[in-house]
């Protein structure tokens, strides 16, 4: 096993981790970007009610 | 004779080499590179990466100097004057060049290039910052392939820095161990469990490392990228080594000074008397040996010269690196240096990085307030530190700390023993096969010495 890794292209044997952390990180920047979205409402509601006599 | 020698360092990429003709630094741009090389010019990644100096910057000289049909393209860069390796660097160091080579990637992208070698040796510290120096590693991107250089990354940035960041232990030397960048298996075994709830560190070093030991098939090499994922991913790694620092300040020199000032004549009479000096002699180059956190380094480059700041403890490099950065010193290299284990020549025959005596050849070196440690706490005679000394430059700055000062007897008092005489007639004698005394003055209100000397030509 260790004497086939050893002829292999340097980075081929990333690839197919690239694949699955670039899904995960696709996934982790979506959430990332909702909760930026509702936090950025949430304070803007909040400014408006306090802005309001 | 030949004028033409080639690097020794420079054989790996098939798209060109570095050599030199009658001692001036070129790279040859083979025509196996034409598309990309012209590619990389015409898309005016070369003229961003120049203007954000992230790469050296070169001349294209109309000549093919080694002869060669496969020759496209000569190039002249401008040369580093003292090649350093990462396993000389600073965690900070180490840190900036891998910032460094994510942004050159990431500004390829923007070109519709992309980074194809991403080794720490491809970066170099010049005129206070670091640079990258192989202007051959930028090729046409396929959008559709995943990085290329991705593990290549990890293994020389992303794992190394890790490590100190979760161990808070400064770690440089393993990269001495493994030239090919630390293999991600191992360093997931060193890493701590803690690390693997940080989902950049535990995707990029834990995740990887167990796919690196998975056998590789054939349709894993047809995966389907994209751009967006390319970005993400880079994206990704940027922020966790933004994320890493090493915090302990307690390094075994660290706060030398702050000590040190607590005797402020001592300080400053020392730099008058070595202000005096250098103005008469005429440096480009210097090194300051045990130059803890830079006091010492700092009066050479006011002077314009060229200074290696070098130092064992890792703490004080990495505080001098910060000190450089924050007022912009330009002529100053930091550099963490053993001085009874000078880094060694390793690579391929031995030569692919030199040996640190092969790199340095200075016109003053400069060793204040470090023999007795070195006598005495390491119990190396005087004739090896004076050969050591004589083999780094042409004068030297001594200082001779006797017997009878409060630092040493608090050495000796600590059950260090003396094994070798240690007084100044047998410092001189030591020293005089090597160098011969030009000057001597005492520092008023203490019992020690400083010494100019000029190298014996043996």
């Amino acid at each position: 096993m260790l004497s086939y890794l050893l002829y292999i292209d340097p980075g081929s044997g990333s690839y197919l981790v690239q694949a699955i952390i670039a899904a995960v990180l696709g996934v982790a920047f979506f959430f990332k970007n909702i909760l930026t979205y509702i936090k950025h409402w949430w304070y803007k509601l909040f400014r408006k009610k306090t802005k309001t006599p | 004779m030949s004028r033409t020698k080639l690097h020794p360092a420079s054989f790996r990429d098939p798209s060109g080499f570095v050599f030199r003709f009658d001692g001036i630094l070129h790279r040859q741009v083979n025509k196996s590179f034409q598309q990309d090389f012209d590619e990389f010019l015409s898309s005016g990644l070369y003229n961003n990466l120049i203007a954000k100096k992230i790469l050296i910057p070169h001349q294209e000289i109309d000549q093919n100097l080694t002869g060669s049909d496969l020759q496209y393209k000569t190039l002249k860069p401008v040369e580093i004057p003292f090649i350093s390796y990462p396993y000389e660097w600073s965690f900070d160091m180490l840190k900036e060049a891998a910032l460094l080579t994510l942004q050159a990637a990431k500004e390829a992208m923007t070109c519709n290039m992309m980074l194809k070698d991403a080794s720490s040796y491809n970066v170099q510290w010049h005129q206070g910052k670091m640079i990258f120096i192989d202007t051959l590693s930028f090729e046409k991107w396929n959008t559709n392939k995943p990085w290329i250089a991705y593990r290549q990354f990890c293994e020389h940035f992303l794992a190394p820095l890790a490590l100190m960041h979760y161990l808070q232990s400064p770690l440089q030397n393993l990269q001495l161990a493994y030239p090919e960048g630390l293999p991600l298996p191992l360093s997931k075994k060193l890493l701590p469990l803690r690390s693997k709830f940080n989902l950049n560190t535990f995707l990029h070093l834990h995740l990887h490392a167990s796919f690196s030991k998975k056998q590789v098939k054939k349709s894993d090499q047809n995966i389907s990228f994209s751009k967006a994922k390319q970005e993400n991913l880079i994206n990704s790694l940027e922020n966790c080594i933004q994320s890493f620092s090493l915090n302990a300040h307690t390094g075994v020199w660290s706060g030398y000074y702050n000590e040190a000032k607590e005797r402020p004549d001592y300080l400053t009479l020392k730099r008058e008397i070595i202000e005096n000096w250098i103005n008469g002699l005429a440096l480009q180059t210097a090194i300051d040996v045990g130059a803890n956190e830079g006091e010492f380094s700092f009066l050479l480059t006011e002077k314009n010269i060229q200074t290696l700041s070098a130092d064992f403890d890792h703490y004080s490099i990495n505080q001098l690196y910060k000190k450089v950065k924050e007022k912009n010193i330009v002529n100053c290299t930091p550099l963490i240096m053993d001085f009874t284990n000078p880094s060694p020549s390793i690579g391929v025959n031995n030569e692919e990085r030199l040996s640190f005596l092969e790199r340095i050849n200075v016109d003053l070196v400069m060793a204040l307030a470090v023999i007795h440690h070195l006598i005495i706490g390491k119990n190396i005679p005087f004739e090896k530190i004076a050969k050591c000394l004589s083999k780094m430059g042409k004068y030297l700055i001594i200082e001779f700390i006797p017997k009878e000062d409060e630092k040493v007897k608090l050495m000796i008092n600590s059950g260090m023993q003396i094994f070798h005489e240690y007084d100044e007639d047998t410092f001189l004698q030591g020293f005089s096969t090597y160098f011969t005394v030009l000057k001597k003055e005492s520092i008023p209100g203490s019992d020690r010495s400083i010494f100019l000397m000029n190298r014996n030509e043996l």
